[in-house]
Parts: structure tokens; sequence; C-alpha cells
């Protein structure tokens, strides 16, 4: 019985390392395809982070644990919505950024040292969704015209 | 212990039938899927061939369960890389749903076998062709992967 819950997803999508990581960290930007949501930080190794609704409301905070700009970014994330998410404590995100022929790949690592933990099933159906959004903002210009599924059990 | 599989899924601004078109043509194969033609009759027990642009057959299988646009299921027989040159047998599933009112399309593959060394190469080819699918679909045009031979 594995003693940790972990959720991997890679995407290449067609852009430069730069303009990914710009992707990944400004407010604006993130808002056209995180469901809304912006992160709020100063982006610095051991920097609070927030994670904001569009209501102002913080569904996951914590803080910079690395930063190598268009490289690496690690960050502590804790739920702050959903209780027994919120009981499990801090995981662990990461985005790993490498050139790949044409394009850039990009994988997500999102882990908590517990096992069938309810914020990994959680995040493991919103990420598909954030991650092909930014993938089509960033090749075609628009995000996918979805509904926004804001309300992660 | 779970029997390790390969589950991916993506959603893509397209409607279920092209998409279904993009999985079963050669005409989009040839584009994402490193300049593979596909060929098949899609119907259930059919053979299912993955054509190398040299001609050569790299995947085999035979079609387990067809729906279209939703459901397509077929065994996979590909010769890893890393092996003494033996045939391994898996199974891949796609699934096509619209939610949120986006094309979902997930896929699946399982049915290794034990000490498979397949799954590694199998899991890491459909990450690139999963994202290029994608951007052939949105964009008209494929992710141009430096494809091993």
């Amino acid at each position: 019985m594995s003693t940790k819950s972990e959720f991997i997803y890679v995407t290449y999508i067609r852009t430069t390392p730069a303009k990914l990581w710009q992707a990944l960290i400004d407010p604006e930007f993130t808002r056209q395809y995180f469901f809304g949501s912006w992160h709020d930080c100063e982006w610095k190794q051991g920097a609070p982070w927030k994670l904001v609704q569009p209501d102002g409301s913080v569904p996951d905070s914590g803080e910079v644990l690395e930063i190598e700009p268009e490289r690496r970014l690690i960050l502590k994330w804790r739920n702050e919505k959903m209780p027994e998410a919120h009981a499990e404590g801090y995981s662990r995100m990461t985005y790993e950024i490498e050139q790949d022929d044409d394009s850039v790949k990009l994988t997500v690592t999102h882990s908590i040292d517990v096992p069938d933990s309810k914020l990994i099933k959680a995040v493991s159906r919103g990420w598909p969704m954030i991650l092909s959004n930014l993938k089509s903002l960033l090749e075609t210009g628009h995000s996918l015209d979805g509904a926004s599924p804001c309300s992660r059990e | 212990m779970d029997k390790p599989k390969f589950v991916y899924s993506l959603y893509i601004s397209t409607t279920p039938e092209k998409l279904w078109e993009a999985l079963t043509s050669s005409a989009f194969t040839q584009q994402y899927w490193g300049g593979h033609k596909i060929e098949s009759e899609w119907t259930v027990g059919a053979p299912v061939k993955f054509i190398k642009p040299d001609g050569a057959v790299d995947v085999k299988g035979e079609v387990l369960q067809i729906e279209p646009p939703q459901l397509l299921s077929y065994t996979f027989v590909c010769r890893p890389r890393g092996g003494a040159g033996a045939e391994e047998s898996s199974r891949v599933t796609f699934e096509i749903a619209v939610a949120f009112g986006i094309t979902k399309l997930t896929v699946t593959h399982d049915g290794f076998e034990p000490g498979s060394l397949a799954i590694e190469e199998v899991s890491q080819g459909w990450l690139a062709i999963l994202s290029s699918l994608k951007t052939l679909l949105e964009t008209g045009t494929a992710l141009a992967f430096n494809w091993k031979p």
C-alpha cells in the first residue's frame, strides 16, 4: 500500500520556456486558463503564495519552496476550502519546464504524503482542464470556451 | 498492488466526430503519430495496423470495442526498443465525451504483460502524440517532434 498520493501530468506546448514561465506566474495570464483564478505571490523563495478566485476567496495557499525562472517552480500547497483536504496538510506542487524539439515540455507533479488523498483526487480532475486550457491559450491565443467548473469537490 | 496502466485526459477544441476521424484516419495520424498511417476496417475483430513511413508495420492489433464517436478499444502489439525483438501485447482504449462544453478525450493503456518493457515507451509516446493531436486539431498543424525512427 502506497503511503503517498501523486498526480503527474505532462503536456507539450508550442511556445518558448520564457512565454510559458510568464503564463504560469502572471496573474492576468493565469486568470484566462485557471478557472478565473490567479496567483498572489512575490515569486521568490520563501514567499507566501495564495490562489485567489474571482470572488476573492482563497481555495489554496502555501509558500514558494523553490523557484528557478523558466525551469522550475515548487510550491508548498494546502487546500483551504474542503475540510477533509485541508486536514491532510501541505502537498507539494512542481512545475518543470524543458525545451523539447520545437515545443516545450511542461511536467506538473502534485503529491502529498497521505494515502488516497482527497486533495490529490480533486486536483487530478482539475489539472487536465487547466493545462489543456493553458496549451490552447499559448498556441491559439484562445482558451477553451467551456463552462468554468470552479466548484471542486 | 494495482496493475500498471497509463491514463491521460485532455480537452480539445473540436467535435467528437472530428476527434474520432483524427483517431481512425491516416490523413490525420500521419501528421501527429510520428508519420504513421493507421489502417483498419474499424469493425470488432478487424485488424489494426500502424504503418511507418518506410512501409513497415510498427504496431498491430485487433479492434475490441467500437462505438463511434465515443469509444474505441484495440489490442496493441509492439516490439519495445529495449527488448530483444520480442513482441508485447497490451490494450488501448479511447473514450470521447463532452464535459463542461468541451470535447474530452481519455486514453487508457493497460493490459501490460508482467515485467513489461512497453509501458514506459508507450506512456512517453502517448504524451507526445496526444499533445500533438490537440495542437493539430486546434491550429491545423501538428507539433514537429523529432521522432526516432
